[in-house]
């Protein structure tokens, strides 16, 4: 390999890495801006945040974790349910989203149960 | 040499902000399922108690139909009426024909009742008193105390004036200690029944409670 070669690799991977990193945080800029929205309880700015967050990133499995949680709260919870599905196929082991998912599916058992 | 130790440093801060796994719990209402739909039925009817044990001084069996009669009557939509059903024996619970029978006004109806035993008990012990923050050349005292506890066991039934069925039975125990000794059974009673209400209600109209789930942020 030349020196020539080697210069451009050294410069193009950071550079890789730094456009990738731009387009992530701007995904993550949204995620925490609906996290923080979420905690001042403003839950309808939170989901037009997470929603938006993954029209840019369709498989951030945090932000259809998150999106569940906010449609749950409003008690959308075939949205939620739909949210929580994509967010395990999309991360399986996350224990953080299995342990929200089966205390949904806990939940949700007991109101079906209600409505008949 | 220095190029090199850049790279690593890039791909380390990128990589360890991709490991961060940061969260926050979201607390949210989520409703419980009523252990009984009370909404078919048009009217509660509030009839007596069995009482296992007699109390002075006060007819346990009327306060706690009205006590119930008011506490139903806010909470549900459903007519709330009291009704005399005298009751002999323990087991009559289980007699369908015996509810069954029972003249009551609107069908569709379920009887509130049950069997209560309320009882006092004085017991004593040696307390020790708490050390003074400075050392005392003084051994710590102890004394007798005495304090008087009420106990209320209350077993509620819903029955179905239409099929004579239980629709509903839970039993429910509350105890409470009183540091006052001339502490009079029926000021406790209340203390004891309020707690008790509590607990009825909310197994048996099903209650809204707060969960906590994840909101991650990696």
């Amino acid at each position: 390999m030349t020196k020539k070669t080697i210069f451009s690799i050294i410069l193009i991977v950071p550079l890789m890495f730094v456009i990738s990193g731009c387009v992530s945080s701007l995904t993550q800029n949204q995620l925490s801006f609906g996290i923080q929205a979420a905690k001042k309880d403003l839950w309808d700015e939170a989901i037009f945040r997470w929603e938006k967050c993954l029209k840019s990133n369709p498989n951030s499995a945090s932000a259809h974790n998150n999106l569940a949680v906010a449609y749950e709260k409003k008690g959308l919870l075939d949205k939620a349910k739909k949210e929580y599905d994509e967010a395990l196929k999309i991360s399986p082991g996350n224990k953080h989203i299995k342990s929200n998912y089966e205390n949904f599916k806990k939940s949700r058992e007991n109101t079906d149960d209600e409505k008949k | 040499m220095k190029k090199n130790r850049f790279i690593l440093l890039v791909i380390i801060l990128v990589l360890s902000s991709c490991a961060s796994n940061e969260y926050w719990k979201a607390r949210i209402e989520v409703s419980q399922k009523p252990a009984v739909n009370l909404d078919k039925f048009k009217e509660i009817i509030i009839a007596d108690f069995f009482v296992k044990e007699e109390t002075k001084n006060f007819n346990i069996n009327n306060e706690l139909k009205d006590f119930f009669a008011t506490e139903l009557g806010q909470k549900l939509e459903n007519k709330i009426s009291s009704k005399k059903v005298p009751l002999e024996k323990e087991d009559i619970f289980k007699d369908e024909d015996f509810w069954k029978n029972l003249s009551v006004d609107e069908k569709e109806s379920v009887l509130f009742t049950g069997s209560i035993q309320y009882s006092q008990e004085t017991r004593k012990a040696l307390i020790k008193k708490l050390k003074k923050e400075q050392e005392s050349p003084f051994p710590s005292e102890s004394k007798f105390a005495q304090r008087k506890f009420y106990t209320l066991h209350l077993e509620v039934y819903l029955i179905d004036t239409q099929t004579g069925k239980i629709v509903y039975k839970r039993n429910f125990k509350e105890t409470k200690s009183y540091k006052n000794p001339n502490q009079t059974a029926y000021f406790a009673f209340f203390d004891l029944v309020k707690n008790l209400k509590d607990k009825l209600f909310a197994h048996m109209l099903g209650t809204k409670r707060t969960q906590e789930r994840y909101i991650i942020s990696n």
